[in-house]
Formats: C-alpha cells, structure tokens, sequence
C-alpha cells in the first residue's frame, strides 16, 4: 500500500532532507564511563547506542577457557523505552541473540584474540533509542568502545546499512522510517581499509541485478563511518593526554 | 555539510505514541535562478533567463512563486504554457502531493517540461527558509508563513530580479503586502496578463459562491464533523453515488448492510450529488420507501436560474412513484464526504449568449454545468471538455470551467478523440525517447542471432488472420513426422526480443497495456516500426519467433511441448477467408494446403474435447463497419463473417496459451502472469434462468458444464436465433476475466470459468497486449533465453502491473464498442429502414430489441409521453400484450429505425413497431409507404389516421 | 572488588570523624547531574549521574482499563532493568533479583494517594485510564541507587506530557479517544508530592547518607526511607545487617530530614530547568 511512496523525491532528497549517498549524523563519545575498561555512546541520527567492555579477564566459566585464544562474550540489549511503542523486554528474545552473536562475528574478526589465551573480553550494547540501523550503531559503537579499553585490534571495523529506492537508486544508511516505507534493506559490517566484508544481511530478497550497486554503497557507508570514528578516537586521546598533561595542549 | 533538528509528531496506531523523526537541514541547495552568483549551479533548474511574464499589474519581469491553493484550485491554468518562470517552493509541493495525487501527477508534468520554466526550490531544508514548527500554530498557517518567509529570502537573495506571489487566501495575500512582496490573486494576475488569451474561461470558479445572491434552491449541506459523526453513531450511511442515466432526479447509492441500493429522488434528495461522489445518506423510515419510478426524465432547463420546470418535474416524479410491492430503501443525501469530480466531455446547450454558458456533458448521469467564456460562438461549434468547480446552494447547476475544446462536433476526429478521452486511453504520440528505442533500419539478422534461436525457416509456415491485419502476431504450422504423429507448431512474434525491461519504450508499452482498436483507426501499444513491420510475421519476410511446438497424434492428445526462440519465414499470410478456400478446394496438394487441413482436423478434436469438458459457447455480435477510404464515413454495417478457420486458429492460440500458463507457473509459482475467469455467483444469472424458464427450458447454473450442456439444448426449431440470443444473455451475465500474478491468490481461484481450464495465460498477441510481453519474457527464463530482472519477479509490482492492464483492457474494450456504436449511427444518419429485430428484454414500458444485423440493440417505448398504455403488462410471464398480439422474449419483430438528431449530443434511434401489426401503434412497412403518395403528404395523412384510432381506443378503454 | 579489613576499617574511622573517604561529612551528598528529556520519544526523561551512578528514565504511556477495585485510578508501572554495560554480574538475568527489588520499593512508595494521585490518571471512570510505564535503566553502579533512582523518576514525571484529551467517543463498548496532536498541548503531572528515596546506612555508631560503593560494603546494617514533606510512605530494610529499634526511630526523622532537603533542592533544579531541543545525553 503505503509501498508506492517513494523514498527519495524527484528533487533527489530523502523524507528528512538527506540525499542518497548521505550518512545521518553521528556523534560520538568515548569512555562515558568510568567503572568499565571501555565504553563509548554513539548516535546515528536517532538511533543511540551504548557500549562498555570489560576485559581481557579470567573466563568466568573455566571450561569454556581456550588455550590459544580469548573468548569474545557479547550481549545485545535494547532499552524496553528504545523502540516507538514499548517492549516487553529488554533482551533474551531471538532477535536480540541474534544480534549478539552477529556483533560477537564481527569483532572477533579485528581483536587480536591470540594474544589473550584463557581469556575473555566482554562486550555489552545497550539501545537506548532504535530509529534504523541498530546493528551497525551497535558495531560501530562496540569499536570505539574496544579501542576506548586498550584492546588491539586489526583495524576499525564498521558497519552500514543501504537499500535500493526507488527500485533504481541505492542509499545509504537507512533510518527507520525508510526502513518501513522501503523494501529489502542490506547491513554489511567490514573492514573498511581492508575492504573486507565480515557480515552481510539482506532483510528481504534482492535481485542479483541490485546487489552489486547496493552492496558498494553500504561499502562506501562503511569507509565514511571510518573517517569519522577515526577522528573521534584522535579528538579523544588528545583531550585525554591533555588532562594528564602530557599532551601540554592546554595551559 | 548538514546539521539536524528534529521535530516531533505524534500518530495513533491502536495507542498513542511520540514519534521524533530528523530533519536536516542544508546549505547546499541552490536557488535555482540562473546566473545566481550566490548558489552553486543546479543543474535540474529549468528557470530561464529570457522568458517574460507580462503582467501589467507590475511593470517588471519576475518570477511567480504559487501558494497551494493555486495548483490545487487552477491546475487548468497552469497547464496552459502561458505564466512560466515559476518556482514551487517545496512546503507547497509536498502538501499538493498530501491533497490530491492527480493534482500532483499533472503538476509534475509541468515540471518535467523544461519550456515551461518551473523549478522546486527546497525551502524547508534550505538554511535561510527553514521555519521551524511552532507550539499553537495551526499547520496551514506555518505553511503560509514558510511560503511567504521563502518569497521574502528571494527578494532579498536576488535583488535584482524581481518576485511575485500569487495566492487566493486573503490572509496570507494581506500578510504578504504587509511585508512588502507584491502578491495577487490568480483571478487578478490572469486578467492583467498581456498574452493572456482565453486564460481567463479556465480559471477555476471555486471561490465566486457569492456572486449571485439567487434563492437558495437547494437545503444545505452538514458540515464535515456532522456528517462523520452521524455516520459513526448510524444515524447517516456513506456510500457512493450513481445518478441514474434515465431520471435526472433519481439516483442510488450503494450503501453497507443494505442488500439494494439506496434510492435517492428529487432535487434536494439528491442535493448536489454528483455520478461518483461519496455521499452521505439519511435514509427514511420503512414507510415512506418507495420504488424506483421507471420513468425516463431529462433535464431540458436552460439556465441556472430557472427552476419551474424542474418543480414541474418533479411533480411528474412524485405522481409515478408509488409504494407498491417492489419499495426499495429510499433517503436522502445530506452531505458530501469526497466529491469525485473529472472533467466531462460535452458540448454548449448554445440556446443563449453572453459569457454564461450551460455544458450538456456527453454521459448523461452527469448534470449540466455552467461555465463563463469569453468565446461562446466559437465553443458552441465544438466539442469540449469542462470540469466542476464548485456547486453552491443558490444554483441550479453546478459551476465549472472551460478546459480544453477537441474539435467540431461531429467530425469523426473530434469523436475518436471523445472516445479516447472518455476511457482514459494514452493516445498522444510516441516520444522521442521510445522512438529511439527502435532498431535502426535495415534490420537485419545476425550470426549471433541465428546461434542463438533455432532456425526453422525451412518450415512451411503461414498465418491466418482478418483481412487488413498489419499487426500479425502469430503463424501456425503442421508437418507430419515419424509414426504417424504430427508435429504443430505455434510461433509467436518475439517483441520482447524488441522491447527490452526497463526502456522507455517498455514503459510506454506497460502504461498503454494493449493496442486500441477504433474503428478506422488503431491505437498502438508499440510504435508502428514493431507492430505492422519488424514484430508483424509478414509472408514472405524472415522474422524472429517465440514458438511453441508440440507432438500430437491423430487424435490431437498432446505427447511433447517446448519452447524456444526461433527465426521463421512465413509462406503466405492467408486471410480466414483465403485459409478457408485452400482447405475446402481438393485441388490444392501443397504442403500449406495440407497443414491447414490437418490444423483443421486438429482443432475441431479440441473445441469438441473442450466442450465437453464444459466450456462455454457465448454469442456476442461483433459487427465491422465497412468505411469510405476517402470520406472516412461509413457505408455499410455488417456482422463478421465467421469461418472454420476463426475458430481453428483459435483453438491453436488456446492450447499455446494453455501450455505456456503451465510452464510458467511451474517454475514462477509466485510471480507468473496469469489470466483468470472467475465463476460468477449464482445471482448474475438470474435474468437467463428467468427467460429460459418462460421459454421452458431448464437452464442449469451450478457448474459451467451444466451449463454449457443446458444452453446447446435450448433451440427451438421455429425460431433459429432464439439460441444465439440466450447465449448472449449468458455473455452478459459472466464477469471480467482478469490477469493477476500467481503468487497474490489460491490455486483454486486460477480457475477460468469461461474456457473450462484451470490454468490461463495470454501468450499469443504481444504485439498488441503487454501481458504477453511479459508472459515472453517469463517463458524465456525457462528455456533459458533470457535472465530475469528485478520487476519481473516482484509480486508487489506484477500486481500493480496487472491492476492496470485489467484497467487499460478493459477501458480498450468499452472505447472499441463506443466507436462501432457512434460510427452505427453515423451510418443511419439520414436513412429509413426496416429491419428485422429480436426482443431482448420485455420491460413495463418499453421492448429492448436487438438487431443482430447491425449488432444494435435499442429501446421501442411502449407508452407516449402523457398517453396511457394500450399494452398490458403481465409480471408473471413477462409479456405484453395488446388485443391478440402477445410478446414474449425472444421473439421476432420487424422494426422501423430511424436516427432523432434533433439532439446532437444524444442522437437516438427511434424504433417503430413494422410487424407484427398492431391497429393504432404499429406503423406500415417501409415499402407500402413508398408506394403511396409522395413522402411530403403521406406522413400527415398517417399520423392523422393514427390518432383517431388512438382516441377509438381510448374511449374503449374508458368504457 | 571486595575490600580488605585495613581498608573496611580506614572508611569506619572516617565516618566517625565526620569526614569521609571522599571528604564529605555524613549528611552530604556526592554532586549530581541532571538533564530531563533525554529520552525524545518518550513523554517523559530524565538521566540523572551521581558520581558513578547513572541511571536513565523514561515514562511512556498507554492506554488502558483501570483495575475494577480501583476504577477511578490510572495506573502506574515500574520496570527496572540492570544493563549489564554497569557490571558484568547483571549479565544475562544477573541484574534481575536487584531489578526486582529496586521496582518493589518504588512501586509501595507511590502507592499512597498522598505521595501520588492516580486518579488523575483516570479519562473515562471504571473504563479507560492512562497507564505509565516507568523504565528505570540502571547504566553504572556507584553506589546509593535507590536515591539516585528516585529522584531521576521524579524529574523523568515532571518531564512528562501527557496528550490532552480532546475528545472521548462511546459507542457502546467501543471507546474512541482522540487526543491533541500537538506535542506541546499537553498536561503535566504534579509531582510536588512524589516520594524520594533515601538511603541510610549505619556505619559503626553513625549514620550516613548517600554511601558510595565502598562504603556500602563496611555497612552493618542499612534502611531505605520514602519521604516527601515528613509524610513517610514506606520504610524498607536492605540487605542482611540488622537495627534496633531507636536507631531506627532516630534514622527515620534524619531520613525525613534529608528526603526534604532532597526535594527542595531537586524542585528547584527542576524549576530552573531549561526547555532546549538539543539534548547533551552522553555526549558531554
């Protein structure tokens, strides 16, 4: 029905004024808080996630200790006020497993894990507001808050949504609304300066036609939310330098 | 680059919730004007420099910025390429877009028209324009104030140009002047406009209500809060109006949990109700329904004012009705939910002059509309398109505007384009962008071709279709092979080879849906390059195919099926006239001469396996005008011959059909094109089972088989049409067949209830139907010709297809049978004949006869005007009576038929009673007449014998 | 992390001097931030940081039937949910028997019509009401929660809007409501009465407020006073420690005490308040 309406006008502008290859806002902000080893807050447009990990730790459950590797535990949750009308739950249901173990596939595929045996790494995501995209801000925010704990990693690991508007032109970083009013939409998380894809999701079906053009611009998406995680992460350093007073920044 | 706000709405799904969307805002978007130092370029601005907007009311060039309430209200001003250089600023386009989609559909028309000089300016998410939302602003006063902040940034942007504001709110007019931009409204602008011709007859009347200060002929309509509370509570009912085309003061309204129809009389029963609106009712107490009047009432007023003789009318209304047995829920419309107004086609009732005008549209469930024009003579030659403005309670008839004359009333090209207006058929011509879709010529066949298709041009292969055909889309042919087994083959014109997804010339085909057929003229789906030459399988010519060939054995049971693209050389392209004479002359031994008889053979083995399987048998009469090549008028009107072949290549294209629909659905259960028939419910065919009851035959209605069985047992000897006309009956009370994508409904519903199968599909006509492109390009998926694209497997966007093919076909089909009956009457204008006619339908005050010669049926009244009946109804049997003269359905009668012009916009046949004779009604055949005197005297001599006689009559009566 | 006996003991000596660990004395508070509207889509926010603690909350609204017992009542829900992003141990169903408890306090220190009228909760008697849902998120734990909690819930219902009732449709069982679309035509909710929370913990022969994490460890026993204008409307002990009964009189009157100091201080800050349409959120 209400399929007919098209995302993007004739003019070449989304519902909120965006244009096609556009990201929404982001914000971000690293060690929010003080008890965990790292945290971090992002916003992508509405959609606003919370990270904190803890670790590299003892395993909490001895048998499951590997000798070679750390174990990656994460929990995906979402805030029960997070979504438009409001949920039962705050975790524990399929959807939110399967977000954590999609987000456990992605980091393990940039922490360097053999340098942690018999060890584990905890990583929580906590949605406060859902508005589209809640994966990739859940990934995107998890890699601050890694690199906010010290871990290394390979590289950045990020993550994007795109889909096909108006069947013919692919668009980046889908919000909720579109998300309803679209059809099928792709999340891909990679490794933007490998240009390796660690997680691809379709929603619905897509046409081998479309997914190639698609699958490049959430690529693309993914290279963007680099550059400006990438920022963040410096801004960050060196406000925290310069408050210990190494960094002489400030007077 | 961006930053963000959000606002925040609320809606209401089941609870109330609080939804925040973003909305950003940019600094990127350009003012579109050219030459602006300021913006960077935007290349999508087709704001030109050198165009001039003439207004005397300034003495400057400018560009226009239009509040909302001018596109929605003057969209037929706009559409005239006079006022250009004009900027929408976006608040305006996206709440046009939320009121009305057709309104939006022709504004951006304009705007894709790059010499018409409009451009969007994105005002809300443009830094400088962006007005956010205010807590107690009412929304349309925001939207007043982005307009006018947007004007304000212009003037102050560019300098050096000059705006102007055109809106119709005084308020925001007044606001606007207040704050220093000039701003008018659109009837001011137009009138001070130096090339403004006939502007000025299409502005829209909306807002003149109270230039006549006229009594108030009709009650008032509830407000909007009134109407939908009343219909929440129950007291009112919605439902949508049909005006009845015979009493222009009675209408029915459709209306839930009512069986009927809701009756509606009088003038302020139906109180400004319009064919289509939705309405809202109140309907009356059980004791004051009454039954329709069954009376035939025309509106003869002449002016707006005038009102006696619809008060006369009404009377007559009032007195016909009566409460008998067959009462029918009656009310009353008391207000208007959605009014569905169109623009109607129609000529001027030209009986006056000066610029009030009163339009007689063309289909008469429409009331008369009123219209000011500057150009009354000229309009009163032609034919003209007007639409409804407005309706106040002060006037007769509602008010409207001038639209768009199509040309001198009565020319066939004036017609054509009546019809094709009237049923919404795309007729413009192709544009250059589908024209350079085409194949450059010469065409010629490649090596790469012929790898890829199989050659079967050493075949012998012909098609049979209607003389004159130039779109030819199918051949047959029919070779025996090893053990007495016979190889037929169907070779379909490969357009989709042509027409390739997504190309404009792919579109333009999927919109136009079919090839229109006028008479003396075609519509074509796809340019004539494809349709009459390189897709059309010309005898003689190398051509690429989609074939569908079968092994059969003598007794046409089909052993093998494929599909494959090929390349053919058709032998000879036969008429069914031409195929008929091979087949029945011995003499002829060739190889085509043989496969039409085995074709022949064939096929009757299948109609008669198809029959018993319980296929239906209809009748319609199809007529061809025969046309004078040079006068295009018609010159004769004659039934299509049919022959042995019609129905052979039927059959052929039938079982070609058949196959294909199982081919496709086995590997597209989803998205497969198909064509079905539904069974209609039992109470369609209560008219037939009516009439055959009273002919004594049992017609059986529960299952198509039984029905088709019941229907070729109902002949009587002494009357050879009678069957014919029962299955005409039977025709008529069959529903649309309709294509839909396999995946939106149950297997059992595929059923086709005409044609007795289960699976249907039209794969035979792609020249002519886009369905079967896109059947084509299915079943070339499935023998690996061709790759699928997105669309084609989208259930979603078949299903869009499909809604508007079913429309497009349909409406083809009502334009088709509007030009044989409008080129019918051409062809009696002026002659006197008798005719043989067969009674349709016995009604209480009229015999509906249909003469199958020319495939017309009219109506013969039974009662004068103002003169009581010498017939005698009976309910029972359904007959009239008059003296010894009984009749029933179905039976003979020769008629006089002759063409009343006296209104040229509803010419009708008059019909006499020729035999069988009946003293003091019937008149006396044409060729008696002849013999007598001359013509001059012999009419009144006749017409004074009749009334005596009628006046004998009458005292009998009364005694 | 457990603290030692050495480090159990300097925190008890601080106590009893009056100056604590941190260098407060024994009535005072740790610094608090406050932002309401945190939350943009629900009718209600607040986030509220006390030190460590971070909690957010959010007030959504349906609409529902009140209870026959009470058909003249809205009705007032409290979720608590512990994200496991404070503590690894709320991991999984970790936080629940905390969650449980925190929401059961709060849901009997409301339950007073002095401390909060639900009825006028209530649109249409015995048939329709607005139901609040509270979500509590516990973000980080340092310590106080329940005081922290309940002033973040009372900024978070001073925040809410509820929709005015434009109209109200009976046709027969079927009850139509509609309500201003507008966001900004709303009602607010008087919260002047609304309890807060306040924890007393007896460390050695004193009583403190506000305990931070460490100190909570060293307590002996501990009791949680809802308080607003010297009306009491629960008292619950926590924990294992136990008290005699004139500690626990001479605890009630200094929890009213510092309940009142609480929520004049939280009243004003909310009064001085500024609407803004940005929000800082976590970004600060």
């Amino acid at each position: 029905m209400s399929k007919n309406k098209e995302l993007i006008s004739k003019i070449g502008l989304r519902l909120d004024g965006r244009r096609a290859d556009e990201l929404r806002r982001i914000r971000c902000k690293m060690g929010v808080f003080a008890q965990p080893d790292g945290s971090a807050y992002i916003e992508q447009g509405l959609t606003k996630v919370l990270a904190a990990v803890y670790g590299p730790h003892q395993v909490k459950n001895r048998q499951k200790a590997q000798h070679d590797t750390c174990i990656i535990n994460t929990q995906f949750s979402m805030a029960v006020f997070s979504t438009n009308e409001r949920k039962k739950r705050p975790r524990g249901d399929r959807k939110s497993t399967e977000m954590s173990l999609h987000l456990q596939q992605a980091l393990a595929a940039v922490i360097e894990t053999d340098l942690y045996p018999w060890s584990q790494i905890d990583v929580y995501v906590e949605v406060l507001h859902a508005d589209g995209g809640i994966y990739p801000a859940c990934v995107n925010a998890a890699t601050l808050a890694i690199i906010d704990a010290g871990i290394p990693i390979k590289e950045y690991v990020c993550a994007c949504t795109a889909t096909l508007a108006n069947n013919e032109i692919p668009m980046l970083d889908i919000s909720h609304q579109e998300e309803v009013l679209g059809g099928a939409t792709l999340t891909v998380a990679a490794l933007p300066m490998s240009g390796k894809i660690v997680l691809m999701e379709m929603s619905q079906r897509f046409h081998l036609d479309h997914l190639p053009k698609v699958l490049n611009k959430a690529l693309e998406g993914c290279k963007d939310i680099k550059v400006i995680l990438d920022e963040a992460v410096k801004n960050h350093v060196a406000e925290m330098g310069s408050s210990t007073g190494w960094a002489n920044s400030r007077t | 680059m961006f930053t963000t706000k959000s606002f925040i709405k609320k809606n209401k799904i089941g609870n109330f919730l609080k939804n925040v969307r973003e909305h950003y805002i940019r600094d990127d978007i350009s003012c579109g004007v050219p030459n602006c130092t300021k913006c960077k370029a935007e290349a999508s601005s087709f704001l030109s420099e050198t165009h001039i907007n003439k207004c005397s009311l300034y003495n400057f060039n400018h560009f226009v910025i239009l509040d909302t309430n001018i596109i929605l209200d003057q969209m037929d001003v706009l559409e005239e390429p006079v006022i250009s250089n004009v900027i929408i600023l976006h608040t305006v386009y996206k709440e046009v877009k939320n009121r009305s989609l057709p309104i939006y559909k022709r504004l951006n028309a304009i705007l894709d028209n790059p010499s018409r000089h409009f451009y969007v300016f994105i005002n809300d998410h443009h830094q400088d324009t962006f007005i956010p939302e205010e807590d107690s602003i009412l929304i349309n006063d925001h939207n007043d104030r982005c307009i006018r902040a947007a004007t304000s940034w212009y003037i102050k942007h560019l300098p050096a140009n000059h705006f102007v504001l055109i809106t119709d709110d005084n308020k925001n007019r007044q606001l606007a002047i207040a704050g220093q931009i000039p701003a008018c409204t659109i009837a001011e602008y137009v009138k001070h406009l130096e090339n403004k011709s006939l502007l000025e007859d299409k502005l829209s009347r909306k807002d003149f209500h109270t230039e006549s200060k006229g009594k108030e002929i009709f009650p008032p309509h509830l407000s909007t809060a009134q109407l939908l509370n009343g219909i929440k509570q129950g007291i009112l009912h919605q439902g949508t109006f049909r005006a009845s085309k015979d009493n222009f003061l009675e209408g029915f309204i459709n209306v839930e949990g009512f069986t009927d129809p809701v009756l509606v009389q009088g003038r302020s029963g139906l109180n400004r109700a319009v064919d289509g609106d939705i309405v809202a009712i109140e309907i009356f107490k059980k004791e004051q329904w009454v039954s329709p009047s069954e009376i035939i009432l025309e509106d003869d007023g002449v002016s707006e004012e005038q009102i006696e003789d619809v008060e006369e009318k009404e009377k007559v209304l009032k007195n016909t009705t009566v409460q008998d047995s067959e009462i029918k829920p009656t009310g009353k419309v008391v207000g208007i939910i959605r009014r569905k107004w169109k623009q109607y086609c129609g000529i001027l009732q030209g009986n006056s002059d000066g610029v009030y005008q009163i339009f007689v549209p063309a289909n008469r469930s429409i009331p008369k509309v009123r219209i000011e024009t500057r150009q009354a003579d000229f309009l009163k030659t032609q034919k003209l398109i007007v639409t409804i403005d407005a309706w106040p309670r002060h006037s007769r008839y509602p008010h409207g505007h001038f639209v768009r004359a199509l040309g001198r009333i009565g020319s066939q090209d004036t017609e054509n384009e009546v019809v094709l207006l009237e049923h919404d058929v795309p007729h413009s011509q192709f544009s250059e962008e589908v024209l350079s879709c085409l194949p450059k010529l010469p065409w010629i066949i490649t090596e790469e071709d012929e790898k890829r298709r199989v050659d079967l041009r050493d075949i012998d292969i012909c098609s049979v279709d209607p003389p004159g055909c130039t779109d030819i889309d199918d051949a047959l042919h029919c070779r025996p092979i090893k053990d007495g087994k016979l190889e037929v083959g169907v070779h379909i014109a490969d357009v989709s080879h042509f027409i390739r997804p997504g190309t404009a010339i792919d579109l333009e085909a999927a919109s136009r849906a079919t090839t229109v057929y006028l008479v003396g003229k075609r519509i074509d789906m796809v340019p004539e390059l494809l349709s009459s030459n390189l897709c059309s399988l010309r005898g003689g010519e190398e051509r690429f195919a989609f074939s569908c060939v079968w092994e059969m054995d003598q007794n046409a049971n089909i052993l093998k099926t494929r599909f494959h693209k090929s390349i053919i050389r058709s032998r000879r392209a036969m008429t069914y006239e031409e195929a008929q004479i091979t087949i029945d002359d011995k003499t002829q031994t060739d190889s085509i001469a043989e496969s039409l008889r085995n074709l022949n053979m064939l096929a009757k083995i299948l109609k008669r396996r198809r029959r018993e399987n319980g296929a239906l048998v209809l009748a319609s009469t199809e007529v061809k005008i025969l046309m004078d090549s040079e006068t295009m008028e018609p010159l004769d009107v004659e039934v299509k011959k049919m022959y042995e072949t019609n129905s052979m290549v039927e059959e052929f294209m039938l079982l070609a059909n058949i196959s294909v629909a199982e081919k496709i659905l086995d590997d597209f259960p989803d998205c497969a094109m198909l064509r079905r028939h539904p069974t209609p419910p039992a109470t369609n065919f209560d008219p037939l089972v009516k009439a055959g009851r009273h002919l004594g035959f049992d017609i059986q209605i529960d299952c198509g088989k039984n029905l088709a069985e019941s229907l070729d047992n109902a002949v009587k000897a002494d009357n050879p049409y009678l069957n014919t006309m029962l299955r005409m009956l039977a025709t008529r009370c069959m529903l649309q067949a309709v294509y839909f994508p396999s995946g939106t409904l149950q297997k059992e519903d595929f059923y086709h209830y005409g044609l007795a199968v289960p699976l249907y599909t039209h794969f035979t006509s792609p020249i002519r139907r886009y369905a079967d492109i896109i059947v084509h390009r299915l079943l070339a998926v499935t023998c690996a010709a061709d790759s699928t694209y997105p669309d084609l497997l989208d259930k979603q966007k078949s299903s869009e297809l499909c809604q508007n093919l079913n429309y497009r076909n349909r409406m083809a089909q009502y334009a088709g049978r509007a030009s044989v009956a409008f080129n019918t009457h051409l062809f009696f204008k002026g002659k006197l004949n008798d005719e043989q006619g067969y009674i349709l339908y016995v009604r209480k005050n009229a015999l509906q006869i249909l003469i199958p010669k020319y495939g017309l049926e009219c109506t013969m009244y039974l009662v004068k005007k103002g003169e009581t009946s010498i017939f005698e109804y009976d309910e029972e049997t359904i007959t009239q009576k008059a003296g010894d003269v009984v009749f029933h359905t179905f039976d003979p009668v020769l008629i006089r038929l002759k063409l009343d012009s006296s209104n040229i916009q509803h010419e009708k046949f008059t019909v006499q009673l020729v035999e069988p004779h009946i003293p003091g009604f019937s008149v006396s055949p044409l060729a008696e007449l002849q013999e007598g005197m001359n013509e001059e005297g012999a009419k009144p001599v006749n017409e004074r014998k009749r009334k005596s006689e009628e006046t004998k009559k009458n005292k009998k009566n009364k005694k | 992390m457990p603290l030692s006996e050495a480090e159990k003991t300097f925190i008890l000596h601080g106590v009893d001097e009056n100056f604590r660990q941190d260098g407060r004395d024994r009535e005072a508070y740790r610094p608090m931030e406050l932002e309401t509207g945190t939350v943009q889509h629900a009718f209600g926010s607040a986030h509220l940081r006390l030190a460590n603690t971070d909690v957010l909350v959010a007030v959504k609204l349906e609409i529902d039937a009140p209870f026959p017992e009470t058909p003249h009542e809205g009705k007032l829900e409290f979720f608590v949910d512990c994200s496991a992003n404070a503590t690894p141990d709320f991991e999984g169903r970790g936080g629940e028997d905390l969650a449980v408890e925190l929401a059961n306090t709060l849901a009997s220190a409301y339950q007073s019509r002095q401390a909060f009228d639900l009825r006028k909760m209530c649109i249409l008697k015995g048939k329709k009401c607005w139901k609040l849902y509270v979500d509590i998120l516990i973000l980080e734990c340092g310590g106080n929660l329940f005081d922290a909690t309940s002033l973040a819930i009372k900024a978070a219902l001073h925040n809410t809007q509820i929709p005015k009732i434009k109209a109200v449709n009976i046709d027969g069982d079927n009850i139509e409501i509609e309500v201003s679309d507008s966001v900004s035509d709303c009602e607010k909710i008087n919260i002047e009465n609304a309890p807060v929370l306040v924890t007393l913990c007896k460390i050695g022969q004193h009583c403190i407020v506000d305990p931070s994490l460490s100190e909570e460890q060293c307590t002996v026993g501990s009791m949680v006073v809802a308080a607003t204008k010297n009306c009491v409307s629960t008292i619950s002990l926590l924990g294992s420690g136990s008290l005699h009964q004139d500690t626990l009189f001479q605890f009630l009157d200094f929890g009213c005490k510092i309940a009142n100091r609480l929520n004049e201080a939280l009243m004003e800050t909310l009064a001085n308040i500024s609407v803004t349409n940005e929000n800082v959120g976590f970004l600060k």
